[in-house]
């Protein structure tokens, strides 16, 4: 049977799927990167592989997410393409009517405005990672509670504290504060939420028309509270997929297809690959290169301001 | 005799007047903005300044041991409706504070009446040339930087024909030509195969009457010379790109106003000195792959 594997590899979690030619998910998993995305795929394939039969062939490869360059090189990738594509065909294939993404991940949160399945808009946040993942469970940390109970806790409470909302920065200091103060831990949870969807609404969704039917994906979308209160500012139903955090991984599975011949095959388990940064002395720019091993051969560098540093 | 000129905001604009200084027979000592000039500017600067007057003093910083003079221009206004960026007019205060160096000042106060022309006049006194060599290289600077001027607006006016996907770059000269700021941007867009149309490529007194159509009654001389463009350009363009440095006050101000009233898709990107450029260009990929869909 032929397969497309797609790989999402975001900042805080590794998404992976293998779809068959109808885009039907026949496995998939979902792993914490813990920043280092190279070991967290080599996990993240062997899960796979032991998910499916023998009888496959896996005829495309695509990467998206912040290390899809990377993560490209060590499978050698059909296709490596960013979030805001993989993320909306991932969506559309499910969902085809759709108007809105919302989506939450670790680092980046963004919006897409589709019509008609077509991209017609989005907006992304600007390169400071407030009201994302990456916060919420940095203060999940703070409060001692594991970040899939999170909404849960929040869910508990029908007393959200206030939270500034305008910064992430800020909404800490007042978390702390409300804390000390002595204000429950699920009624700092549930305000925590909502500053997150408010923080999103006013700094990604500026001035944007949200139309449903409206889909809520990214990890943080698996957080029953933010989804709470998502339905509660927008007064709606937002959607989310049981696959939500999967749907990047998805969409470019799906564009992964048709574009070659070649087949593939995973064993990457024992491809050693490394990488190693050093600072280019060349001139005044000291850039950091980053030079990409795979089994001792050097395959590629980046991070070189100039062409002098091509491959060699 | 050596003058030092920071590359980074005033320099884009008086490349007339530093045209002029060649003539005179004066050396430049200038220099592309690098990481270690970003990293002496953060030394100097206050960390509510933004990325493009960090820049700047990290030039200063640089050049002040290379010459024997730099050219902190003081520019207060262009008349009553065409004022500066606040940050502009401290310039000068700002380095004769910071750093112990000869300053050279190119005031320019229209307001008082002292134009380009008086500026260009009282500096060739002020360094000691005679009356005649002063004019004579004022027209000869002035002949020969028109004549660069036109010849790249042509340029930029052609490309609007492009057959690529062409976006218009809306941001301030001191952004888009700066190695660090603008031009990796630039460049990647290239290598997507865009059509780059430059903002500030078009003739000014155009844009700046141009400008009016978004807003009738922005003050800040710069920022109409750029929005205009987009008023020029619109029907031949596939998307816009706002380019700014944080924090920008004038841009934040500016950019949100003009988002408001136009149809083309667009992508809002504030540059800091961040030293990985993946978010950057996470950005842009995902821009040029919208237009390209339509």
């Amino acid at each position: 049977m032929k397969c497309y594997l797609g790989v999402d590899i975001g900042s805080i979690s590794t998404k992976g799927v293998i779809i068959d030619d109808d885009n039907n998910i026949l496995a998939s998993s979902y792993i914490p990167t813990e920043g280092s995305p190279v070991t967290a795929v080599k996990k993240l394939i062997k899960i796979l592989k032991d998910k499916m039969d023998d009888k496959y062939i896996i005829k495309g490869i695509g990467t998206t997410g912040s290390a899809r360059k990377l993560i490209g090189l060590l499978l050698d990738a059909t296709i490596v393409k960013n979030e805001i594509m993989a993320h909306a065909i991932g969506t559309l294939s499910l969902y085809p009517d759709t108007k809105t993404i919302l989506e939450i991940g670790g680092q980046d949160s963004k919006i897409i405005l589709i019509q008609n399945g077509i991209i017609t808009d989005y907006a992304m946040n600007t390169l400071c990672a407030a009201g994302t993942g990456s916060f919420l469970s940095s203060q999940a940390k703070r409060l001692g509670v594991d970040i899939k109970e999170f909404g849960k806790y929040a869910l508990k409470s029908d007393n959200p504290v206030k939270i500034a909302a305008r910064c992430t920065v800020f909404a800490e200091s007042d978390l702390i504060h409300k804390a000390q103060a002595g204000y429950k831990k699920e009624d700092i949870i549930s305000g925590l939420c909502k500053s997150i969807v408010l923080n999103y609404l006013n700094n990604v969704g500026k001035g944007k028309k949200i139309k449903e039917p409206i889909v809520f994906q990214g990890g943080v979308s698996k957080n029953e509270g933010v989804v709470k209160y998502f339905n509660e500012v927008l007064n709606t139903n937002v959607i989310v997929d049981d696959n939500s955090h999967l749907m990047g991984a998805l969409g470019i599975a799906i564009l992964s297809k048709g574009k070659t011949d070649k087949t593939y095959d995973l064993n990457i388990e024992d491809v050693s690959f490394q990488t190693k940064a050093r600072e280019c002395k060349g001139c005044s720019n000291n850039c950091e290169i980053l030079r990409i091993y795979k089994d001792d051969k050097l395959i590629d560098n980046w991070g070189n301001r100039c062409d002098k540093y091509i491959k060699n | 005799m050596k003058i030092g000129i920071p590359k980074a905001l005033y320099y884009y604009y008086i490349k007339d007047f530093i045209l002029f200084l060649e003539k005179l027979g004066v050396q430049i000592v200038t220099f592309d903005t690098t990481k270690e000039i970003i990293d002496l500017g953060n030394l100097v600067a206050g960390d509510e300044m933004c990325l493009s007057l960090k820049i700047f003093l990290g030039h200063v910083s640089y050049l002040k041991d290379k010459c024997d003079y730099i050219l902190i221009p003081n520019i207060k206004n262009y008349g009553k409706n065409d004022l500066m960026c606040t940050n502009f007019t401290s310039l000068y205060n700002l380095v004769s504070n910071l750093f112990h160096v000869n300053i050279l000042t190119y005031e320019i106060d229209y307001k008082n009446k002292l134009t380009e022309k008086e500026a260009s006049f009282k500096i060739g006194q002020e360094l000691g040339f005679s009356k005649k060599h002063i004019i004579k290289c004022i027209k000869k600077s002035k002949v020969t930087y028109n004549g660069n001027l036109k010849s790249k607006i042509i340029t930029n006016m052609n490309n609007l024909k492009s057959s690529k996907k062409k976006i218009l770059i809306v941001s301030h000269p001191y952004n888009l030509y700066d190695e660090f700021v603008g031009k990796p941007i630039i460049k990647y867009l290239e290598n997507l195969n865009c059509e780059i149309i430059y903002s500030d490529l078009f003739d000014a007194k155009t844009t700046s009457e141009m400008s009016k159509y978004l807003s009738s009654d922005l003050y800040f001389k710069y920022s109409k010379n750029i929005i205009g463009s987009i008023v020029i350009s619109n029907e031949n363009i596939d998307g816009i790109l706002f380019l700014t440095t944080f924090p920008c006050g004038i841009d934040s101000l500016v950019n949100e106003l003009v988002i408001r009233k136009i149809n083309k898709p667009y992508l809002n990107l504030v540059i800091d000195d961040l030293d990985s450029q993946m978010g950057v260009i996470t950005r842009l990929e995902s821009f040029v792959d919208i237009i390209e869909q339509y």
